[in-house]
């Protein structure tokens, strides 16, 4: 038992993990190593010249011409990556931002009012989170148009609230459902407003909970795609776009550039997945598995 | 009580909110009803009511049945494939061991990736030519499958790609499954002594199950929404892998027809609400249950 126990996580660990790490090789090489006949997996520091002219060897000249060249210019696009990385870096945190902040505002409502119907509405905002994208791409797309929204970075900053809304909601209800009601009674006998004890009291005791949940909102806005296509063609086009559209290139797809930029863009996206590690699952079930 | 004497406050905590919402949701999908009985194109105005003719349109054509046919398929064998293989990694998982923590988050950072760029490189991987996958199957002498250009394949690697994204996800939730059962439950079974095969058929699996049912309803909705990788492995307009949201995105932006593409919408709404409100009483129902057992 023990002997399979292991197989299973040693044979799954290095498939899961190898992806990632030929992204990071690949990210080394020069463009003619990324596409030749043979798998080149081992970087050495020299330059290789083979002998026949043939090109059989599993070694390839390590470099970091691809990173060099991320502020450079691709054929098809008009900036480099470093544009499209400061759009995605401003509408995923401004999104996060106020996802978190009217996402908070709102759980705290529902935590500790009587409000009529609570229930339904909840149960309303959590299934705007099944609604499939493509099925308001039409008209959104029709607003943003007559608002002149399109290719702002506004118009997706607006967007991405608004999906995540219902995460932001779900989770900081669990995480303000567990601030004892005693704290802010006393706060409110003491002679705190009510605004006053929501600001100084459960602000700073839902903070972890709102990192935790600006982390999620921020990766899912950092992440999507689809939405960010559709609505521009200029100016607030995201590394998600930015990579597709190199797909097209005339030139051949430039890989290792792509795998250097594909891992400065993931590299933060893994170090905040360790730092939520312990509230992945909350953050997947919607706050409905707390652990 | 403090909670009386608010007032309208509580509507300014939770109004602004349901405000964003109800603008930039609800309000659209009512729109996309509204259009889905014009023939509003993309480019120039002018749209005219014409009664259910996108409908029939919608229901008549092969792409439709095709559309719906491969959105099954994926669905189903991406939902199953990542069930039994995230169970048995839960398993396998089970029991603490040194390192545990870091393997564990090691293994969830795909699902936190990018699924459009990481699908963009996964050409590097898969690639008839050059991939590093047939590279592999050439060194044990297996064939040279073209995964990105063979018609039978495309959706497979669709496939391998969501199955690397989204196992972690089930492993994570079929693990919370598994440690919630009280070890003395085991202690039980073992004095009573019960094999290893009927522990498991009757403890082990039927406890997880509500969890596990969790995990494939949620898994299950976002699937069907499949867009990014398809996209980013075959565009939109493939015959092999046209997924609903693909066919729709194509319809709209590809060939320019708005009316046609929001009655697509509204088929597609209609079976993802369908499903969504199947979660929703679910997760009603789990949130009851564990307000039982905490108290």
């Amino acid at each position: 038992m023990k002997i399979i126990r292991w197989l299973v996580i040693v044979v799954y660990f290095s498939v899961a993990v190898m992806p990632l790490a030929w992204l990071a090789i690949t990210s080394f090489k020069l463009k003619e190593d990324t596409i030749s006949p043979t798998a080149k997996f081992i970087p050495v520091a020299s330059k290789i010249e083979s002998p026949d002219g043939s090109d059989t060897s599993v070694l390839f000249t390590a470099s970091t011409d691809a990173y060099r060249r991320l502020g450079a210019v691709n054929i098809g696009s008009d900036y480099s990556f470093f544009h499209y990385l400061a759009n995605s870096l401003i509408i995923g945190a401004l999104s996060a931002l106020s996802a978190v902040g009217l996402g908070t505002a709102c759980a705290y409502g529902f935590s500790r009012f009587r409000i009529a119907g609570a229930k339904d509405w909840l149960f309303f905002i959590l299934s705007t989170r099944f609604l499939p994208p493509l099925a308001v791409v039409v008209p959104v797309f029709m607003m943003y148009r007559q608002f002149n929204l399109q290719n702002t970075h506004v118009g997706l900053i607006l967007l991405y609230t608004s999906f995540n809304l219902s995460l932001s909601v779900w989770l900081m209800k669990g995480f303000i459902d567990d601030i004892p009601r005693a704290y802010e009674d006393a706060a409110l006998v003491d002679g705190y407003s009510r605004l006053q004890a929501f600001w100084r009291i459960i602000v700073p005791h839902a903070a972890t909970g709102m990192a935790v949940t600006a982390v999620f909102c921020l990766i899912s806005a950092l992440n999507e795609y689809g939405f960010a296509m559709a609505l521009n063609s200029s100016r607030a086009v995201t590394v998600p776009v930015y990579f597709a559209g190199l797909q097209g290139n005339i030139s051949g797809v430039p890989w290792p550039q792509v795998a250097a930029g594909a891992l400065v863009f993931v590299v933060p996206v893994a170090v905040f997945t360790v730092l939520v590690r312990k509230h992945l699952l909350r953050g997947v079930t919607f706050g409905t598995i707390k652990q | 009580m403090v909670s009386q004497r608010t007032g309208l406050l509580k509507y300014g905590f939770v109004g602004p909110a349901l405000v964003v919402l109800i603008v930039l949701n609800i309000f659209p999908l009512l729109y996309n009803v509204v259009l889905s009985f014009t023939d509003a194109e993309l480019v120039g105005g002018g749209a005219r009511y014409v009664g259910g003719s996108n409908y029939s349109r919608v229901f008549s054509t092969a792409e439709f049945v095709e559309a719906i046919r491969t959105t099954a398929v994926f669905v189903a064998a991406a939902v199953s494939i990542e069930l039994c293989l995230g169970f048995c990694l839960a398993l396998a998982l089970q029991r603490g061991f040194r390192g545990k923590s870091a393997i564990l988050t090691v293994l969830l950072i795909p699902m936190m990736l990018s699924p459009a760029v990481m699908a963009l490189f996964w050409h590097q991987i898969l690639s008839g030519d050059y991939g590093i996958l047939n590279h592999i199957l050439a060194a044990v002498g297996l064939g040279q499958p073209e995964w990105l250009t063979a018609p039978g394949l495309k959706l497979i690697s669709i496939l391998m790609i969501d199955v690397w994204m989204w196992t972690p996800f089930m492993m994570l939730i079929a693990l919370a499954g598994l440690n919630s059962i009280p070890q003395y439950i085991y202690e039980a079974a073992e004095i009573d002594r019960a094999g290893a095969w009927r522990i498991f058929r009757r403890i082990t699996l039927p406890m997880c199950a509500p969890l596990l049912a969790l995990a494939v309803l949620l898994r299950t909705t976002d699937a069907l929404k499949q867009f990014d990788l398809v996209m980013a492995v075959t565009g939109p307009n493939d015959a092999a892998t046209q997924t609903l949201s693909a066919l729709l995105f194509q319809k709209v932006f590809g060939d320019g027809k708005t009316g046609l593409g929001s009655a697509y919408a509204c088929v597609l709404l209609v079976i993802v609400i369908a499903l969504a409100s199947v979660f929703t009483r679910y997760i009603d129902f789990i949130q009851r249950k564990q307000g039982k057992t905490q108290q």
